[in-house]
């Protein structure tokens, strides 16, 4: 698998270890509105969720506080992405848990461009490490060029 | 409130070497090294290249023999290591250190940039569609 370069990696990443938390960030050109929409409606989720680019095998959404939501990949039908909506408040905070961990989408728009953060807090560092190797499913190997130039971007990103 | 992306390379890297039980001499030392907020700062420095001590004297307003106690202690921990130039003995990040931790985040990281990728295409679908 080719490995993206660095310059078009669009995704900001911090890890929190004392608060277990993941923190996802990204802009997006699109109102707020349109990305809560393609959040928590499975004709929307079923198209980009899989990481591998197919569309969902099964994509279930219940969306009031404590409806449950299951999403399964046609790559990996084992490892179900299922559980349950906390707080729907459109256009710009969606909480739910899942996998055990609370995750948390936040959307804030200005001038017709959003910022998302998606934060996955876990119970513990334990827990948070688990989650963070989900994401290997694949022997990637990189060239230790490519790691350094990660490393240092993830440094630049320091204000 | 959130860590500074260095400790995070750190945390994760410590971690890593934790759990395969490796020298845990080695690995206190590591801690120890760690522990000083100065120690921190020259890594962080060094992260984005190597430096010698006489360029790490300026930022960080100590004197020569102070910086060199740090490396020291950095060095032994395993932390960094001399660069190429023998004669100005510049100090460099350990790159293995780097790509344990990288190597360990990468896949997850990508994972969420191809998804968020589908997301951003699928937006612009979404637009497309109400426009027409």
């Amino acid at each position: 698998m080719p490995s993206t370069p660095a310059a078009a990696q669009k995704t900001g990443l911090v890890i929190d270890r004392q608060s277990h938390t993941i923190r996802l960030m990204r802009e997006f050109d699109a109102p707020h509105a349109e990305i809560f929409e393609a959040w928590t409606k499975p004709e929307h989720v079923a198209c980009w969720w899989d990481a591998a680019g197919e569309p969902l095998a099964v994509c279930n959404i219940d969306l009031r506080p404590g409806g449950a939501f299951k999403f399964v990949t046609k790559g990996h039908p084992e490892m179900p992405f299922a559980g349950a909506y906390r707080e729907i408040t459109p256009p710009d905070r969606l909480v739910f848990d899942g996998l055990g961990a609370i995750g948390r989408v936040t959307l804030r728009e200005t001038a017709g461009k959003t910022h998302m953060t998606v934060e996955i807090e876990c119970r513990s560092a334990e827990q948070l490490d688990d989650y963070l190797r989900m994401g290997v499913d694949s022997g990637t190997a990189q060239t230790l060029d490519n790691l350094v130039a990660y490393a240092q971007r993830r440094l630049a990103a320091v204000p | 409130m959130f860590a500074a992306p260095l400790d995070i390379y750190i945390a994760i890297w410590l971690y890593t070497h934790m759990t395969t039980q490796y020298h845990t001499d080695w690995l206190s030392s590591a801690f120890q090294a760690l522990s000083d907020p100065t120690r921190r700062a020259i890594l962080a420095r060094l992260a984005q290249g190597e430096a010698t001590v006489s360029q790490l004297m300026a930022p960080f307003e100590l004197s020569q023999p102070t910086i060199s106690k740090h490396l020291k202690v950095l060095e032994s921990a395993g932390l960094i290591e001399g660069g190429r130039d023998a004669q100005r003995r510049p100090r460099r990040l350990a790159p293995l250190a780097m790509k344990d931790v990288a190597d360990w985040i990468e896949p997850f990281r990508q994972q969420w940039e191809s998804r968020l990728n589908n997301l951003d295409a699928h937006l612009a679908r979404m637009k497309q569609q109400k426009e027409t």
